[in-house]
């Protein structure tokens, strides 16, 4: 940040030097805001109309601040903007973003969103009150820049302790303080110690954030009763508090309890209706359970409320014709593809979808030379390096059995197969494929082998490192990530033995570098996982030990 | 293009919001020209203004929890932070008139757990009627009290009438009309807070004016 910090901690803030983006699409409100802004000084304004407008400048420069309008008109809104710019790091923590919007409501559905702005202000607002506002967020993060520091090189130990440091001696920041480092210790996997901070924050004040990251330190505990219990009684203080409703559904499914997973999710898409990922996930709990109907609604949704959110990928269209397929509902599959055609057709993973969905649709309209055409299609996308999501490989494999296209159907579940050898729902799904064309134990060959040539890879990579000898566990796990490019915890297997390698032998920057990334392709295939953030940690450790400066390894 | 009701209520509530907003902006944009009646106009319009917007952000609020309490989003906030910023709105809204301070106890903790919005909307309130008929000054404080945080909006004003101090409703005249509809609003506010069992209170005396006093557990 380009501020002018004066003395060493009571800081005052040149708000000359600050540099602003406003985002309002509404042109007299945009003015006003200007002249707002100027009167505390601050006259380095760049004003926007739009969404993308935003990003283009927030490319071409960094800013200090963003002020945005949640309501952009069409195109994305505001918590989409800001969604696009944290998720693609095109802002840091750093960055001031403070959300204007027309009622407070906005407040208490994103309060607990991974993606919150700094703070929000219901319109219409007096200059002093975006003052004063401002004023605070901007100490708030000069009292916080030791633990952004750390934790934006990735050293989240380092983080912690600057955490630390703030609790014990500012008390004005003990909370926030406490807040950041219960999502610190969570990401670390360090699922305990955050439970306690959660009940040490709970008995100041049973805030809705402390309970709900109390249910999740037990979660992922594994002590789902009690997080259930924590979840039902934040639902009756705070029943908008969507992101609890997020967490029960996953706690429903590690009771395996789906029902009520689905129901936990269709609650909380009845309060936010806009959120993408819990649509998807809704969508995709829904069509386990059978529920076609519900997870056709909620795939459509997908489509029609994320249109301009970066977390819409062209396997969302494949999910929304895989239930119309199952529905036997082929004029709404040609729909799906006619009206999204321009955005499919933009990528090869696009491309892929269309010819897999039109290939299924050929089969179940009885249309076999169609089908093959098709097949061939994606055939071709493949060669050329096109990937899609499990599901639409399977998609695929089974338009290929019906077409007579056995061998390359084999060679295709073996993929999927190998690249998700320890995911039992996908592996029934291609032995239900299997069974239905009558070729059951053929399946279960092409299966048990794909899996076991994976897993013994991955096992002898294991046992190897156990006893010590982590250069041939190195040899057989990156043969394994080789077989099984798409596998998230082959990869995360081969990156951990990589640094205990380097740990007992020392720097190798080959293995450094293929470390690295099979860590990002493993974070990308499963985000969020449990053991990615160690395996971060351990990354950045021995990069540190031998000297490689890094940055924004994060 | 169609709408149903809903729709159009909010849609129109919405406008009226935001060209309240900028109207506000335009009459705070117009200066002082050092002549009595243009300035008093002016400030009167400007004070209007702003009250209706307060007034008008009030109703959406209580709108949505007519059939069902107030539930406040509960957070940590610095009260100093709070009795800052209804300083700086207060003295904004005077523009010299009257005279703003504020004050902090030095007991008053660093951070304290109420709902920021709707505090500071209850407090707003209080400047409003402050505003409207002190002489002289006006002060807001934060103090501790029973265990809660005490924030005072008080006033050299003649003072609350009686049966606004008996806790009376609201009758249908004139200033006192506003006064109580405002008053309602802020003890709702109050009463929504709760802390193990200890309700927040709105309290009103007179002493040497108005005092109005927001505990909050």
């Amino acid at each position: 940040m380009s501020l002018d910090w004066v003395g060493s901690d009571d800081a005052s803030i040149d708000y000359s030097a600050l540099r602003a983006l406003v985002v309002e699409d509404y042109p007299g409100m945009r003015n006003a805001l200007r002249l707002t802004l100027s009167n505390f000084g601050i006259t380095k304004v760049q004003l926007v109309s739009s969404a993308s407008e935003a990003i283009y400048h927030v490319k071409q420069k960094s800013y200090d601040f963003i002020l945005c309008d949640f309501n952009l008109g069409d195109g994305r809104d505001g918590q989409q903007l800001l969604e696009e710019l944290r998720h693609s790091n095109l802002i840091t923590i750093e960055t001031v973003f403070i959300m204007v919007t027309a009622e407070s409501y906005y407040e208490k559905v994103v309060a607990t969103a991974e993606l919150a702005p700094d703070d929000y202000m219901i319109k219409p607002f007096s200059p002093e009150l975006l003052r004063s506002r401002l004023e605070s967020i901007l100490l708030q993060k000069w009292a916080f820049r030791d633990v952004y520091r750390h934790f934006l090189a990735g050293d989240l130990e380092e983080a912690i302790v600057a955490c630390d440091l703030l609790i014990r001696g500012k008390p004005r920041h003990l909370v926030d303080a406490l807040r950041f480092k219960g999502e610190l210790l969570v990401a670390l996997g360090r699922f305990e110690e955050a439970e306690g901070l959660y009940q040490q924050v709970i008995s100041l004040r049973a805030v809705p954030w402390a309970r709900l990251g109390l249910a999740r330190s037990l979660h992922h505990q594994k002590k789902d009763e009690a997080a259930e219990e924590v979840l039902r009684d934040v639902m009756e203080q705070a029943p908008e508090m969507v992101a609890a409703y997020d967490l029960l559904s996953d706690v429903c499914l590690a009771k395996k309890d789906a029902p009520a997973a689905q129901q936990a999710l269709e609650r909380g898409v009845a309060i936010s209706a806009r959120t993408v990922r819990r649509q998807q996930r809704l969508g995709e709990i829904a069509q386990n359970n059978g529920d076609l109907d519900t997870a056709r609604a909620a795939f459509s949704n997908v489509l029609e409320k994320g249109l301009h959110s970066i977390f819409v990928t062209p396997s969302d269209f494949g999910n929304l014709c895989r239930v119309q397929l199952e529905q036997g509902d082929l004029q709404g599959v040609a729909k799906t593809l006619k009206e999204n055609k321009n955005i499919l057709q933009g990528s090869p993973e696009g491309q892929l979808v269309v010819a897999v969905a039109q290939g299924m649709a050929h089969v179940k309209a009885g249309n076999l030379d169609a089908a093959a055409k098709s097949v061939e299609a994606a055939a071709a996308l493949r060669a050329s390096g096109a990937h899609g999501d499990a599901n639409l490989m399977l998609d695929l494999a089974g338009t290929c059995m019906v077409s007579g296209r056995l061998e390359e159907a084999d060679s295709i579940v073996a993929e999927v197969a190998r690249n998700a050898h320890d995911s039992e729902s996908l592996l029934a799904k291609a032995r239900k494929l299997y069974d239905e064309s009558g070729r059951t134990e053929a399946g279960a060959a092409v299966l048990s082998k794909a899996t076991s040539d994976v897993r013994k890879l991955n096992n002898e990579g294991v046992v190897l490192a156990q006893r010590g000898d982590f250069k041939s566990a190195v040899e057989k796990l990156l043969t394994a990530c080789g077989e099984a490019p798409h596998n998230p915890r082959i990869m995360m297997n081969a990156v951990w033995v990589i640094l205990k390698f380097i740990d007992q032998a020392g720097m190798d920057e080959q293995l450094i570098a293929s470390a690295r990334h099979h860590l990002n392709e493993a974070e990308r295939q499963a985000p969020g996982h449990t053991r990615i953030a160690g395996l971060r940690l351990h990354l950045k450790e021995v990069e540190n030990r031998f000297g490689i400066q890094r940055k924004g390894t994060a | 293009m169609t709408f149903n009701h809903t729709d159009l209520y909010a849609a129109l509530i919405h406008e009226l919001k935001n060209d309240l907003g900028l109207l506000s902006i335009t009459l705070d944009s117009i200066a002082p020209q050092g002549e009595a009646t243009h300035d008093s106009a002016v400030d009167s319009a400007r004070l209007l203004c702003q009250g209706v917007v307060d007034r008008l952000q009030q109703a959406l609020r209580i709108y949505k929890a007519i059939d069902q309490p107030i539930r406040p989003s509960i957070d940590a906030w610095s009260p100093h932070d709070a009795v800052n910023e209804i300083r700086d709105r207060a003295a904004s809204l005077s523009r010299g008139r009257i005279r703003v301070e504020a004050a902090l106890a030095p007991e008053v903790p660093e951070i304290w757990f109420f709902d920021r919005d709707l505090v500071e909307m209850a407090l707003i309130n209080a400047i409003h009627n402050s505003l409207a008929y002190a002489r002289s000054h006006l002060r807001i404080e934060a103090s501790m009290l029973e265990g809660c945080l005490v924030l005072t909006v008080r006033d050299d004003s003649p003072g609350y009438p009686a049966h606004i101090l008996a806790g009376a409703r609201a009758d249908s005249s004139g200033h006192t009309r506003q006064t109580g509809l405002g008053l309602q609003f802020s003890r709702l506010i109050a009463e929504s807070h709760d802390n193990r069992g200890r309700r927040g209170e709105l309290r009103l005396h007179n002493d040497q004016g108005a005092v109005f006093c927001l505990l909050l557990p």
